[in-house]
Parts: structure tokens; C-alpha cells; sequence
């Protein structure tokens, strides 16, 4: 039975002492069976309240959650049947780990014997065996996380809600946590909705994402859907890194524009994304739209002829790639430009030109008044 | 060699002021102490000797009933006056830390007022309400034919002791609670526990060493409590009126040393088995979680906690509101309520009883700066030197907080009575017993302070080559000096209403506002002395107030 969330102009205002503010802003979105979502955004974007009111842990201003048909607006946390991680893991303290992993079941009131078996179960599967009789202030950041986990996968949960859980640890830890983390939600076929504002750690673990901002959700979809397909700029600059061409727009039609960079020859661009108001007046006064390309899909080559001429500022040998960061005129900032070979004849501070395929650009065009 | 570099000095100035104050204690503390211990087996006008060694002054807790009754009577006493307490003070504890209510801060200051004003004035304020023709007695007999119990004994003490001393354990939990990490209770909620639940399982247990901690205060206070049984006790006596009785009766010094050694081996007793409770709880709740505990506010509970919460405190305040109504009543004899009123009595304040206050104020000011110098040196070499016996010093400076005042007033009085130092009579007596009595609550404040400040910030002050005084003074002293100011109002506050060690130590010459309306009472001019305990409980709050304003902390914050 392939459970489905389905979230609907989800709300919440804060009265604070400057007013009231709108922490979440008419967000919806659904899930279902074992779908690992992941809630990502800048500090203070609405995250972990939305986490919270999903939770029961908060009250809900306006909107509906919705578990399998059943609005869970009048169901208390506690019947809800969820299992959650908070990003202090919240271990009981005067408990052993071998208790706090019980709580949950303890709370279902199951036998003993059962509870014995299912807790050492669980943290067996997490790699926990031998601390079930220490405290939780005698384990490692890593192992109290874990223990955390175990305690809310324990008693089954139908879902389970994670706030950052990964944010205290080191950098190794934390790729190390997320993947073990897939793997037991995916194991445990487990609806799974997971917060941080790292979007590397989002884009490797997740199947759906959805990106907030100021409390509004701007786009859900699959992490590589999200990544090509930004439909505004705050996505497109907050998934990936982004480089913004400033172009005229010559003709548009539906399926697609004629775009020019200033001074030279214009071409085709197939997609294009409409912006709202709000973000229209980022695009520069003197251009009517901005191209994405994304650093893969430019090219760089020594000289100024046969592309944008640019000027290089940095070379970063990082492995697998180099990335040229580069200075262009037609472009809103620093470019950045990632190549699978070292370009021949390209240094600091040599001049070199940029091309890319028009195929890969995507255009964000003003909002005609 | 440049000519900048500091030349190596020897770290000296910590050590001699560690050793100063050493001397002070151990010459006014554990000398008294000793002497007090070796008195006890001794018999009266005997030299303190192996071969004058009896067990005599504690046969009488065997043989004789008053002091067996006493010892009965101060167990039970300060048990039930710690247990009313904090059964009194927990559910209001939980309901302004959990439960959304307006005014908190309010309630929390006025919570305070009870620690602050002094509990004997308070208990006399019972027996004008319950007493054998107060007013509520009457009251109650008029209207509903109820006869109240009789005000003096056990029900009037525990009464009064535990409406003044609940505070500690409201104060001392409502912050365990809120101070705890929210997300710990809403994940034992997530994982499907009722609030019942989660308040049995993971709330109580978390915040059972703060309460376990604020009755042993509760305890230890009612315990060595003077003035309350004093007024109260009628025919009960307790250890510390027993004590009372020996010294100002007979004389008998190694009779009250005996009485002495007994109360302070209950407290001990007692403390003994608050670590017991405490040993297997070792965790700390405080995170640097910055949210705030998601408080209730469903209706139902709010009214239930406003209710509760104001009764409580309206209750705790009645003795005080009596104090100062019944200072404006100019006759008051026979009649229920007072038939004149006027400012009659606070013409005396100006007169005879102007002495006595000024008596205190100079008392308990020289103490003050006593204990603010010494306690806060001795804070700092005990926080951030190392030395071997530092655990002794601790120890030393925190005996006073356990030993009732009248055990310290007996220690004094054994000691300074004859001998290389006699001082009994005069007011040095007074300031030396206020001093190690109250060293304690400087030394606790200024040790927190101290704590907080990052020690690196010292370090960079003696590499730029400052001596260890100059980084005292322009680097150390400034950062805790909220924590000295806290600690010497508190100190200040208490002291110029002291009974437990002054009833023992004063003469006639050093009459202080406690004995003022400790006599005052005895000779029933209450109204006299309620203008008295006016004055003294506005001086009191006006600089809790006013100090708390001036180190941006709650007034409740600086009794926790
Ligand atoms: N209890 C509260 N009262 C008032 N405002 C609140 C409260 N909780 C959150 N907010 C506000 O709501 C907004 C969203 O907060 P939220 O905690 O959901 O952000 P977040 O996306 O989880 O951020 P972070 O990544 O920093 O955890 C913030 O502006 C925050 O200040
Ligand atoms: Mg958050």
C-alpha cells in the first residue's frame, strides 16, 4: 500500500513583536510511496516550519495536510504515526541508548520480549549493537545521530521527517550519513521528507526537491528536472551554479526567441521562462532577458575572435574538471566555466573567448507590462 | 633582547590572596566550628579537655521531652514545610514556563518579594489572620461555624514557612524548564507520547536534579529558621528556639553547642541524601537551542494557571499586604479590624526605632563590602588557578550556606565569649558572623561570572605584558562586575534583616531592625513593628529593583 502526502496551500503566519509574519506562504505539493523529498532553501525560508506543521508540531494557519485522503489538520502529533529526526537529535538524556530507541514502542505499549527484539534490530541496522546500555552524552556526534534514527524508524513509522540532521557533523560524515540514510529509507520503502539548505547533499539523495524562498515553494520537481529546468532565477541561481548572459530580445513566439548578445549576430533560443514581476526587475536596465548557461556547457578557447571575448582570472585544477573563472561584459557577474580538458593556449590573465550551444541556454525574459 | 618583552614575573598575588582569606575563614569559620564541636562534649564552665570529655549535653535528647520533642519537631517541620513548597511551587513552575500567560515577568518578580522580606514579620501577619480572634478565624466561625486550627504549632509554622520559601523551588525549576531543549519533548510527542506521558517520562526526569537541588534550599532554610518558630511555636520548640531558649535562659553554651551539632547532623543527613538522589543523574539539559519551549495555550489551561498561579502568589503576599496595612493602623485593640488609622507608627520609625535601622544599615554595609572583596578573590582563585586543596577552599566558603545562623551565632558566641579575642557585645561580632554567613552567596555569583568569561581574554591582557592586577582590574573585574553587584545587593538585602545569627549575638548597643521588631512583636505592638517591616521591605525591594535594572537581569534571576 503505497502511501501519498499531499500538502495544499499550506500557511502559517507568526504573530512576532514587529507584526505578523508569513513564515510559510500557500505552498503545495504531493508525494508518495517511498519517495525521498527534500525541502531546500536559504536560512528563514520556511523549511522546518513547513516540516513542523506536517509534524503537528505546530499549528496551521491555513491549508490542509492531507495522509492517504485523511486531513491531518485535527489529528494530534501523536496519533500521526511519524517518526522524525531533529537536527539536535533530541536524545533523551537520561536515558540509555537502548531506552530511548524503546520510547516509541513503549509508547504502543508492545511486550517486552518484542521491544528487546525490535530496539536491538534497529540498531543493529545502524550499526549501534554495542551501545544500546551507554548514555547518550557518552557517544559521538555521528553515534547520536544514528541513535536518533533508530529511535524514530523503530516502531515503523509511515513517515519520517528530518530537520537538517546532518548539520553538526564533518563534511566526510555527513556524505557518509546521507547515504546510509537512502539506503535504509529505500530498504524500509519509508515516505521520507528530509530539510537542509546544502543542495549538493539535496541533489545526490533525493528523487523529488523542492526549493523555498521567503516562504513560498518555487519549484518541485526531480533534482535534474530543477537543475535544467529552473523556471525562475532564484532557482537557477540556488541549484548549481548559474552564469547570466544579458541579451535583447528581437522576436518571441511561443515556441521560441530571437536573442542577441549586444554586438553580435542573434540566434534561436527553443526554451524561455516568463518571470514574475518581482524578478523582472533584476534582469539589467538596457537588456530585456537573461540567458542561462550552465558552467558544463560553455567552452573556452584562446583569443578574442570566435566567441564572447573574455578575460581570465583564476584557473582551478579541481580533479575531475578545471574551472576557469572568467570576466565578460555581456555577463551579469564572474563566469564560470567548467571544462572537462584544459583549454590549449588559456592562462591567468590571458584573453580567451567563450562559446556555447544555443540548445543548451535557457532564456528568463522580462515581464511584459 | 628587545626592550618590550615583559620580564618573567612569579604568579604571587593570587596566592597571597587566596591565603588572606584562607586565614579569615579559617580564624572566624572553622576555628568557631571546632571549638563549637569540642564544647559540645564538655559540661558547662568546664575547659574543653580529654579528661572533661562527656557525652552529658546530648544524654538530654534521650531523657529529656522538650528536646526530644524539638528534635521530632524540627524534622517534621522542615520536611512538611519543604514538601508543601514544592508541591506548592511545581505546578506553577510548569504553568509560566509551558503555558502561554501574560504578565510573566511580573509573576516572577513578584515572587521574589517573599525572599526578600523576612519571614517572622510574615508570620505574625498569620496570627492576626488565623490567630485565636484574627480575622479570618472570626470570619469563618460568623459565617460558616468552622472552627480553623490553631495558628500556633505545626500548621501555623509550616504555613509560613512554606508560603515564604516555595519561591526557590518556582524560581530554581522555572528556569530548569525553560532553559531545557525544547525539541526533546516534541520528539518523545512525535514518537506518540501523551502530554501525561511525556510530563512522567521525559519533563519531571530532566528537571528532577533542579528540584531536588531547590528543596534541599527549602529545607536547609526552614530548618535553621529562627524567627518563624519563634513567633509561631507557641509551646513547640524547635532546634534553633531550643538553642534560643539555653543561651538567653541559662546561659549554657555547651548545651546549645550540643543542639547545634544535632541540627547541623540533620542537615548533613539531608544533603546526603539529596547526592544519593542526584548521583545517578549526570546529563545536561541547557543546549544553545535558541527556541523558545512551545507553550500551551488551550484555554482550559490558561484559566487553571492564571487561577492557580495568582492564588498562590496572592497567598505568599498576604502576610507582606498585612505588614504594611497594619502599619497605617493607629488602634487596633479588641476590635477585628483597626478603628483609627494614621501615620502615627512611622513617626516612631524616626524616633526610638531610628537607631535600630541605622544600626543595620551600617551592620550589614560593612559586611557587604567585606564579602563582596573577599568572596570575589576568592571566586577568582578558585575558578581559574589550579592548586591542590582547591576542593577544601570550596568547601570551606559553601559551609556557612549549610550551617543555620543560629549554629553560627552558638559558634561565635563559644569562641569570642573569653579567650584571645573577645568580642561578644559588640558590632565587629555581628559583621564577622554576617561576613562568613553570607561569603557564599558572593563567592556562588562571582564564580558563575568568572566561568563565563572566556580565560583567553586574560591571557591576551598578561601577553601584552599587563600584571595580574592591572588585568584584574581593567579586564576582569569589568566583565563580572554584574555578577559581584547581583551577589552584594543579594547579601545586603538579607542582612539588614537577619534574625537567626543576630538574635544570638546582639546587645544593647547593637539592637538591629530584626531584633527592633522581634521585640516590638513579643510586646504586641504590631503596628510598630509592621511600619518597621515596611520600611524594611520597601528598602529591600527598591535595591533588588533598582540593581536588577542597572545589570539588565530579572529580579528573579538574581535568587535562582
Ligand atoms: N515561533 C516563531 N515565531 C515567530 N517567527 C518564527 C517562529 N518560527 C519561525 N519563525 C520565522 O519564520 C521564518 C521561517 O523559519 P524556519 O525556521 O521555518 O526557517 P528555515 O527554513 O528552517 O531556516 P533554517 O535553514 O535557518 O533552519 C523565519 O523568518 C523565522 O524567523
Ligand atoms: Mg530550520
Amino acid at each position: 500500500m503505497a502511501h501519498q502526502l499531499a500538502i495544499e496551500s499550506l500557511t502559517k503566519n507568526f504573530q512576532t513583536a514587529e507584526g505578523p509574519v508569513t513564515a510559510v506562504d500557500n505552498v503545495s505539493f504531493g508525494i508518495g510511496g517511498d519517495d525521498f523529498f527534500t525541502m531546500l532553501g536559504p536560512s528563514g525560508c520556511g523549511k522546518t516550519t513547513t516540516l513542523r506543521m506536517i509534524a503537528g508540531l505546530e499549528s496551521i494557519t491555513s491549508g490542509r495536510v492531507v495522509f492517504d485522503g485523511r486531513d491531518f489538520t485535527r489529528v494530534s502529533a501523536f496519533q500521526r504515526g511519524i517518526g522524525m529526526v531533529f537536527q539536535s537529535y533530541a536524545l533523551f538524556p537520561h536515558m540509555t541508548v537502548f531506552e530511548n530507541a524503546a520510547y516509541g514502542l513503549r509508547v504502543r505499549q508492545l511486550g517486552e520480549n518484542e521491544i528487546k527484539t525490535r530496539v536491538q534490530r534497529s540498531l543493529d541496522k545502524l550499526g549501534l549493537g554495542g551501545l544500546a546500555q551507554r548514555h547518550p552524552s557518552d557517544l559521538s556526534g555521528g553515534q547520536q545521530q544514528r541513535v536518533s534514527i533508530a529511535r524514530a524508524l523503530v516502531y515503523e513509522p509511515t513517515m519520517l521527517l528530518l530537520d537538517e540532521p546532518l548539520a553538526n557533523l564533518d563534511a566526510k560524515l555527513r556524505v557518509q550519513m546521507r547515504e546510509e540514510i537512502r539506503r535504509i529509507q529505500k530498504d524500509l520503502g519509508i515516505m521520507t521528507i528530509y530539510v537542509t539548505h546544502d543542495q549538493e547533499e539535496a541533489m545526490s539523495v533525493s528523487d523529488r526537491i523542492g526549493v523555498f524562498d521567503r516562504g513560498r515553494l518555487r519549484q518541485f520537481g526531480a533534482p535534474s528536472e530543477v537543475y535544467a529546468d529552473p523556471r525562475s532565477l532564484f532557482v537557477a541561481d540556488f541549484i548549481g551554479k548559474a552564469n547570466f548572459l544579458k541579451v535583447g530580445i528581437q522576436a518571441a513566439d511561443r515556441n521560441s526567441a530571437k536573442v542577441a548578445v549586444r554586438g553580435y549576430a542573434p540566434f534561436a533560443v527553443a526554451r524561455s521562462v516568463t518571470l514574475d514581476s518581482e524578478e523582472s526587475v533584476e534582469i539589467p536596465a538596457g537588456s530585456d532577458g537573461l540567458l542561462l548557461v550552465r558552467p558544463e556547457h560553455l567552452e573556452i578557447a584562446a583569443g578574442v575572435e570566435g566567441g564572447l571575448p573574455c578575460r581570465v582570472r583564476r584557473i582551478q585544477v579541481l580533479g575531475s574538471f578545471i574551472r576557469y573563472i572568467v570576466e565578460c561584459d555581456a555577463a551579469t557577474r564572474e563566469v564560470t566555466v567548467d571544462a572537462r580538458r584544459a583549454a590549449p593556449g588559456v592562462s591567468e590573465g590571458s584573453n580567451a573567448n567563450l562559446g556555447f550551444a544555443a540548445e543548451d541556454a535557457l532564456l528568463f525574459a522580462r515581464k511584459r507590462p | 633582547m628587545t626592550g618590550l618583552a615583559p620580564s618573567p614575573r612569579r604568579d604571587w598575588l593570587p596566592w597571597i590572596v587566596g591565603a588572606l582569606t584562607l586565614c579569615v575563614l579559617v580564624a572566624f569559620l572553622i576555628y568557631p566550628i571546632l571549638k563549637t564541636v569540642l564544647g559540645a562534649f564538655v559540661r558547662q564552665g568546664d575547659e574543653p579537655s580529654f579528661a572533661n570529655w562527656t557525652l552529658y549535653n546530648f544524654e538530654r535528647f534521650f531523657v529529656a521531652a522538650t528536646y526530644k520533642s524539638a528534635v521530632r519537631n524540627s524534622i517534621v517541620v522542615s520536611v512538611l514545610s519543604t514538601v508543601v513548597a514544592t508541591l506548592l511551587a511545581l505546578p506553577a513552575a510548569y504553568a509560566v514556563a509551558r503555558i502561554r500567560m501574560p504578565f510573566r515577568n511580573f509573576i516572577l518578580a513578584l515572587s521574589v518579594i517573599p525572599l526578600v522580606a523576612p519571614p517572622f514579620i510574615g508570620a505574625y501577619s498569620w496570627i492576626q489572620l488565623l490567630g485565636r480572634s484574627g480575622i479570618v478565624t472570626q470570619y469563618a466561625a460568623d459565617w460558616f461555624g468552622i472552627t480553623l486550627p490553631p495558628i500556633y504549632g505545626l500548621f501555623g509554622i509550616v504555613l509560613a514557612l512554606s508560603l515564604s520559601f516555595f519561591p526557590y523551588v518556582f524560581l530554581i525549576v522555572q528556569g530548569a524548564l525553560s532553559a531545557g531543549d525544547p525539541y526533546i519533548e516534541e520528539s518523545a510527542q512525535v514518537m506518540g507520547a501523551s502530554r501525561w506521558r511525556i510530563l512522567r517520562t521525559v519533563t519531571l526526569p530532566l528537571v528532577t536534579p533542579a528540584i531536588a537541588a531547590a528543596a534541599m534550599i527549602v529545607f536547609i532554610k526552614a530548618l535553621g529558621n529562627f524567627g518563624v518558630p519563634a513567633i509561631l511555636g507557641g509551646e513547640m520548640y524547635v532546634l534553633p528556639t531550643l538553642i534560643y531558649f539555653q543561651v538567653h535562659g541559662f546561659f549554657n553554651l555547651n548545651g546549645a553547642s550540643a543542639i547545634a551539632l544535632v541540627n547541623v547532623l540533620i542537615t548533613l543527613l539531608a544533603i546526603f541524601i539529596l547526592a544519593r538522589i542526584n548521583r545517578r543523574r549526570r546529563f545536561v539539559t541547557v543546549t544553545g537551542v535558541t527556541r523558545k519551549a512551545a507553550q500551551l495555550d488551550s484555554l482550559g489551561a490558561r484559566i487553571f494557571a492564571n487561577a492557580y498561579v495568582w492564588t498562590l502568589l496572592a497567598l505568599s503576599l498576604i502576610p507582606q499586604i498585612m505588614v504594611v496595612w497594619s502599619s497605617f493602623a493607629e488602634r487596633w485593640a479588641g476590635t477585628t479590624f483597626p478603628t483609627e488609622y494614621g501615620l502615627g507608627n512611622y513617626r516612631q520609625v524616626f524616633g526610638d526605632l531610628f537607631q535600630p535601622i541605622q544600626n543595620s544599615l551600617v551592620l550589614a554595609g560593612i559586611a557587604t563590602v567585606m564579602t563582596v572583596i573577599f568572596g570575589t578573590l576568592l571566586a577568582y582563585t578558585s575558578v581559574r588557578r589550579r592548586f591542590v586543596g582547591r576542593w577544601a577552599l570550596d568547601l570551606t566558603v559553601m559551609l556557612p550556606f549549610v550551617l543555620p545562623g543560629v549554629v553560627t551565632g552558638v559558634a561565635f558566641l563559644v569562641t569570642f565569649n573569653d579567650g584571645w579575642l573577645v568580642l561578644t557585645g559588640t558590632g565587629t561580632i555581628l559583621v564577622l558572623a554576617y561576613f562568613v554567613r553570607r561569603i557564599a552567596y558572593v563567592f556562588r555569583s562571582v564564580s558563575a561570572s568568572i566561568s563565563q568569561v572566556d580565560p583567553k581574554m586574560e591571557e591576551a591582557s598578561t601577553i601584552c605584558g599587563a600584571t595580574w592586577a592591572r588585568t584584574m582590574r581593567k579586564v576582569t573585574v569589568p566583565l563580572v562586575a554584574p555578577g559581584i553587584l547581583a551577589g552584594a545587593v543579594i547579601v545586603f538585602a538579607t542582612l539588614i534583616s537577619e534574625m537567626s545569627v543576630t538574635i544570638l549575638l546582639y546587645s544593647a548597643s547593637w539592637k538591629t531592625i530584626a531584633v527592633a521588631i522581634y521585640e516590638r512583636l513579643a510586646s504586641n505592638e504590631m503596628p510598630a513593628a509592621a511600619a518597621v517591616g515596611s520600611v524594611t521591605i520597601a528598602l529591600t525591594l527598591v535595591l533588588v529593583f533598582a540593581a536588577s535594572r542597572l545589570i539588565g537581569r530579572s529580579m528573579a534571576d538574581m535568587f535562582r
